[in-house]
């Protein structure tokens, strides 16, 4: 081997060297399990329904727009596509937020290898926490959380989630828990009810 | 000379071509993973608003579905549903989460790729910094 073939291939072993070094550790997931202690909010006015195109969660540094989801063909509840520029979505077969009923947003907790899906540290509320989302018509509908508690999938609480109620209530859904293969054997729901509505104000626009 | 040098430039070249494929193999491979997570319950159970249960943050007193039709196009834009409520209620848990298996093999496979980019750097200075030198008589 000569002087230059030498010093070829020590450079290209430093390159790999980089290489292997050059990987960071996965975000690890993390969700936890708060009772869930329910909070009787203060009645208020329900919102004239508008769709929410905007939802904001300051204690966890969510500001996302909102898409419009549906039902797969399976019958089980759209989610958000797993892109970079991920964002919540609000079931459209819910009342919209405001309204009286269980007004539905979902996200994703993680986006393969896109990194953190938006409601990555929704686990984290805590109750009395502000959620805001901003509706199409320059509203906003303001609530507090009331529970987050983290089911198995395969005992989702439906009643609980998509039962009726008699106020302006919301829902946030993502997944949690342990990873079995490809999926979160959890999902994360937080509780909120409606504490307030008014214009948008400047920071939630 | 002329075939040290020939030498030298072609194990620089392998050594990149080396590297690229170990960084396109993971990227493929995170490829496979990437379409949306399939919903794993299966039977399609639309149903009406009629829930028995109760909910967790109220009292007992569900007021019953209201029978008017409050379909007023004035108010409502969208082509949701204009009833409060859950109209539609889905089955089985969303499926909010494609883990992060792939998450973390997609950051290796980017890590990589960045790693082959820096051989191929290395390998084309070095390219030229031996030719520079042979030019030059060094």
């Amino acid at each position: 081997m000569t002087a230059f073939s030498r010093r070829a291939f020590t450079a290209g072993a430093l390159a790999s060297l980089l290489t292997a070094c050059g990987g960071g550790p996965a975000p690890e997931g993390h969700a936890s399990r708060t009772p869930p202690p329910p909070v009787a909010a203060g009645r208020r006015r329900p919102l004239a329904r508008s769709v929410p195109v905007r939802l904001l969660i300051p204690a966890i540094g969510v500001d996302t727009p909102v898409m419009r989801l549906g039902l797969a063909p399976d019958g089980t509840v759209e989610v958000p596509p797993v892109t970079a520029d991920d964002r919540a979505g609000w079931y459209r077969h819910s009342p919209t937020p405001g309204r009286t009923g269980p007004s539905v947003i979902l996200g994703h907790v993680t986006v393969g290898r896109y990194g953190d899906g938006v409601f990555r540290h929704l686990a984290r509320l805590r109750r009395g926490d502000r959620i805001v989302a901003r509706l199409e018509n320059g509203t906003a509908a303001r609530f507090a959380v009331t529970a987050v508690r983290t089911v198995p999938k395969t005992d989702f609480p439906a009643d609980d989630v998509y039962g009726n109620v008699d106020r302006p209530e919301l829902r946030l859904i993502t997944c949690g828990g342990a990873r079995t293969g490809d999926e979160y054997a959890d999902n994360v729901i937080v509780f909120a009810a409606l504490s307030g509505t008014g214009p948008a104000t400047p920071g939630e626009r | 000379m002329r075939r040290s040098m020939r030498r030298t430039v072609l194990s620089v070249l392998a050594l990149a071509g080396t590297a690229v494929l170990m960084g396109t193999g993971p990227a493929f491979a995170t490829g496979a993973t990437t379409p949306s997570p399939a919903p794993t319950s299966a039977a399609a159970t639309p149903q009406p608003q009629e829930s028995a249960a109760p909910a967790p943050s109220d009292g007992p007193a569900r007021p019953a579905p209201s029978a008017e039709p409050t379909r007023t196009p004035a108010e409502a834009p969208t082509q949701a549903p204009a009833g409060d409520q859950v109209s539609v209620r889905p089955s089985g848990a969303p499926d909010t989460g494609v883990t992060g298996a792939s998450s973390g093999s997609g950051t290796n496979g980017t890590a990589i790729g960045a790693g082959a980019a820096a051989v191929l750097a290395l390998g084309g200075g070095t390219v030229f910094v031996v030719r520079r030198r042979r030019a030059t008589g060094a």
